[in-house]
């Protein structure tokens, strides 16, 4: 068997040639063959991606496409070489991995899902749902600027097209418009910065990049190509002012497409964020660590308080998790922000543990909207009092959002919180607590109006700017039929596995190695021209600890708290003036419109541009 | 946000934004400088693969994995029009009644199918030797063959354009492209690795792989731009709402 770098090609290979099996055969079978051949499809490139996991342990493998490495293959020739170099570590795998395990997930929830939907085109939706696991595979082992942007365009093209998939409604076309236009133009925005880079140095690798930038102290060609190229990647993480697209586009998409997209894609924007950063910008010739920090610090506990403020305001279901996830992304920011091995280590966990919790919860909306064809908090009071097993899982969720022990939530949540707490203490792990008991609690909310019907039926809010999930287009046809068994099967599948990534110490292990790994930057420089790797920083605690398990319980009892006060009579007129005064103006800025939202990303990046040169 | 408000809001964020960018292109290397770095190296690499075009030898050879990429986002494009512009529940096709042609442009039409058809394949073959390639010769041939659309009329298009066909072609081509890398793989070579023989320079025969890859990626940019367009022109031409 050839060695593990030679197979790396394979995670992208192995999907897109499903796909096309998919594209062929679908309609020519019958709708069992074409979702047999799907689960088949996705598992094949589970089981390639677990095989690259197993074989690349806690090292790097590192693949030259077509064979063109350096010249003679002498490592010192690294920036002499004109192919395509795949760098392959735990953080980028798991990653891939994650998207794999999702996509199988997602393959198996809509096994009866959809409706006989698409005439003669059964088999484009699962065979656009592998070309996406492609797409982030791809992005995720990528050692190449521009191969990433590649891969990073045909996530995109995927995804809006998955984003748009109810045609009959006009609000899925119009919310797949809006996440395609924007993340087009700042899509164009990074290839602007790909250029300058290019332009300057001759080379498209990360690590030539990287190597060819610390040849000289950076000026503002480096700092704008810096700015322009993350504006990809922030996009697609949803970072404030760039998430508008991200709860438009989650609240129309069917749910198992949001499963996916909430989930993992919106997570690989994160991770582009730090690898750039980290290979290219982190050294001499790129940008200070200090100012990094400091921006993307800013940066992501603006995300995450918006995140969390919208998300308790909305009474959408999938709207409401929808901003959850901004929430949770703001914190995953500040985790990369802190420039920390321990840091990092928690994200990596918090981001696994949370697609489980995620895309639980969205697949639970995806029954409630079969069942019911709305997914109105209001609508909906004390509606769903039927589906007890199902209703018990949503407040799981809502206890795995809030980081309730031992929930891979909350261990991912606790370590954040520590190594937050070194650089900035009690502000930042105030912030994480603050931010998961909100998302939460909101979710805790829902769960006991629409399973319990708890407290009086909420009343609409006249002359607010509100989207009630009412008259949805239910996403099957004939609700009166049984209730599948995969739309709950799959929830609580997800919720055992975001357990199980607290529970089981060798997880938090082994990505705390990848962090340390991924830190690691001359270590990268270095295997990316095939030389033995440097010796690496220790690595960073993963366990449990007796604060972390405190913060974890505070956090849940708040959310807690907060949702018992929702639906309890006495809190009307609490904080009105407050909700008049902040948090109106802040829902109206989400406007839907499309203007006002590209208006919004030219600010965002003209801001970036300006804190950045300014601390040159 | 009023719609003046913003206006301004994007012009200052844009002025901001042009700025910089303007300051970092005045800091770009000079126009027109005798040495590239990159582009040394790749028509050295090039010449050693006995590839006349550079650029073919970059996309097909060097940087193939990339075009696999780009060549998934379009066959992606192809599978994203098909479901989004597929037949709704409200929507039904009537057939649309042949229409008056002049018999000039009629004539016209008839002389230019095949020329624009040869020509296009020729862009394809030369891929190797001579600017153009699968990408534009691909594009060439299928917006040649919209030619019995502007002359004629749809059903005449319809009689020159075998969808069923095309719609597996395109999907066969995308497949090609990884199965061609995957040879490399199981010939103990790199994946997308140039394994072939190199053949004689300048001649149809040379650059090994990068023929083959050009052929798979004409043939699925040809069936991928027809099946695309054709989404577009059934929803204009044939697709009435009930």
């Amino acid at each position: 068997m050839p060695d593990t770098a030679r197979l790396l090609p394979l995670a992208v290979a192995v999907p897109l040639l499903g796909s096309v099996l998919l594209a062929v055969a679908g309609h020519r079978l019958p709708r069992l063959g074409t979702d047999v051949l799907a689960a088949f499809c996705a598992a094949a490139s589970l089981g390639c991606l677990v095989l690259l996991w197993v074989r690349t342990g806690d090292g790097r493998a590192v693949s030259w496409v077509g064979g063109w490495g350096p010249p003679g293959g002498a490592p010192a020739r690294g920036a002499q070489s004109v192919g395509i170099v795949l760098v392959a570590d735990r953080l980028g795998l798991g990653l891939a991995l994650l998207a794999a395990a999702l996509v199988l997930a997602v393959v198996a929830y809509a096994w009866r899902y959809f409706e006989e939907p698409v005439g003669g085109h059964a088999g484009v939706f699962p065979a656009l749902l592998l070309l996406f696991h492609a797409g982030m595979c791809g992005f995720a082992l990528t050692g190449d600027l521009f191969d990433a942007f590649v891969f990073f365009e045909l996530m995109g093209a995927c995804a809006y097209a998955l984003t748009g998939y109810r045609i009959e409604d006009p609000r899925p076309l119009h919310g797949a418009l809006t996440f395609g236009i924007v993340n087009s133009l700042a899509a164009y925005a990074s290839l602007l910065g790909i250029g300058l880079l290019y332009a300057r140095t001759g080379q498209l690798g990360l690590a030539q990049l990287g190597q060819a930038l610390d040849t000289r102290p950076p000026d503002l060609l480096v700092v704008c190509a810096f700015v322009l190229v993350l504006a990809g990647p922030l996009v697609k993480a949803a970072a404030a002012p760039f998430h508008f697209w991200l709860p438009d586009a989650h609240a129309v998409a069917p749910s198992p497409v949001c499963m996916l997209l909430s989930g993992v894609m919106v997570e690989l924007g994160v991770y582009g964020v730090a690898r750039i950063y980290w290979v290219v910008f982190a050294g001499p010739g790129g940008i200070p660590h200090p100012a990094f920090r400091s921006v993307l610090l800013v940066l992501g506990t603006l995300t995450a308080l918006l995140g969390a403020v919208m998300c308790w305001q909305q009474r959408h279901l999938k709207r409401l998790l929808a901003f959850s996830t901004v929430g949770h992304v703001g914190l995953f920011l500040v985790g990369v922000a802190l420039l920390d091995p321990a840091a990092l280590a928690g994200t990596a966990v918090y981001v696994a543990s949370h697609a489980g919790a995620k895309a639980a919860l969205f697949g639970l909306c995806g029954l409630l909207l079969d069942r019911y064809g709305s997914v109105d908090e209001h609508g909906l009071h004390g509606r769903a009092r039927e589906l007890v097993l199902p209703g018990l899982l949503f407040a799981v969720g809502g206890f795995a959002l809030a980081g309730l022990p031992p929930f891979g939530t909350g261990l991912g949540k606790a370590l954040g919180e520590e190594a937050a707490g070194r650089q900035l203490p009690f502000l930042l792990p105030a912030l994480y607590v603050l931010v998961s008991a909100v998302t939460g609690g909101a979710v805790l909310r829902a769960a006991l109006r629409v399973f319990a019907g708890a407290g009086p039926a909420p009343v609409d809010r006249p002359g607010e700017p509100e989207t009630s999930g009412e008259g949805e287009e239910p996403e099957v046809r004939g609700p009166g039929r049984r209730l599948p068994v995969p739309l709950v099967a799959v929830p609580a599948v997800l919720l055992l596995c975001s357990l199980l990534v607290g529970c089981v110490p060798a997880v938090g292990a082994r990505l705390a190695e990848a962090a340390r790994l991924f830190t690691d930057r001359a270590g990268y420089l270095a295997a990316a021209y095939q030389a033995p790797p440097a010796p690496a920083a220790p690595v960073p605690p993963a366990g449990w600890t007796a604060a972390g398990v405190l913060l974890g319980l505070l956090s849940a009892a708040l959310a807690t708290g907060l949702a018992l006060l929702a639906v309890h009579p006495l809190h009307r007129g609490l904080g009105a003036a407050l909700n008049r005064r902040l948090v109106l103006p802040l829902r109206r800025l989400h406007s839907g419109l499309l203007g006002d939202y590209v208006t919004w990303l030219v600010v965002g990046l003209a801001g970036l541009l300006v804190a950045f040169a300014a601390q040159r | 946000m009023s719609r003046r408000a913003r206006l301004l809001l994007l012009a200052a964020a844009g002025l901001v934004v042009a700025g910089f960018f303007a300051a970092a292109c005045l800091r770009l290397p000079a126009f027109g400088a005798a040495v590239h770095p990159y582009g040394e190296r790749a028509v050295a690499a090039a010449l050693g693969q006995r590839t006349a075009n550079t650029v073919s030898s970059v996309n097909f050879d060097q940087r193939a994995f990339d075009t696999l990429g780009e060549e998934s986002i379009l066959y992606a494009s192809v599978l994203s029009a098909v479901l989004l512009l597929r037949l709704a529940r409200d929507e039904r096709k009537h057939e649309p009644r042949p229409a008056p042609v002049l018999p000039s442009t009629r004539l016209f039409g008839a002389v230019l199918l095949p020329v624009t058809l040869l020509t296009g394949g020729y862009v394809v073959a030369h891929g190797q030797l001579s600017p153009g390639g699968g990408f534009q010769g691909g594009v060439v041939l299928a917006s040649g063959l919209h030619l019995a659309y502007v002359a004629a009329d749809y059903r005449a298009l319809g009689r020159v354009r075998p969808l069923a066909v095309l719609d597996v072609a395109d999907a066969l081509a995308a497949g090609a492209f990884s199965v061609l890398g995957l040879v490399g793989l199981v010939a103990g070579a790199a994946f997308l690795q140039n394994t072939l023989p190199l053949g004689t320079f300048n001649t149809l025969a040379s650059g090994g792989l990068v023929p083959v890859v050009n052929a798979v990626v004409g043939v699925e940019v040809a069936s991928g731009v027809i099946v695309l367009l054709a989404q577009f022109l059934d929803q204009a031409v044939e697709v009435v709402e009930r």
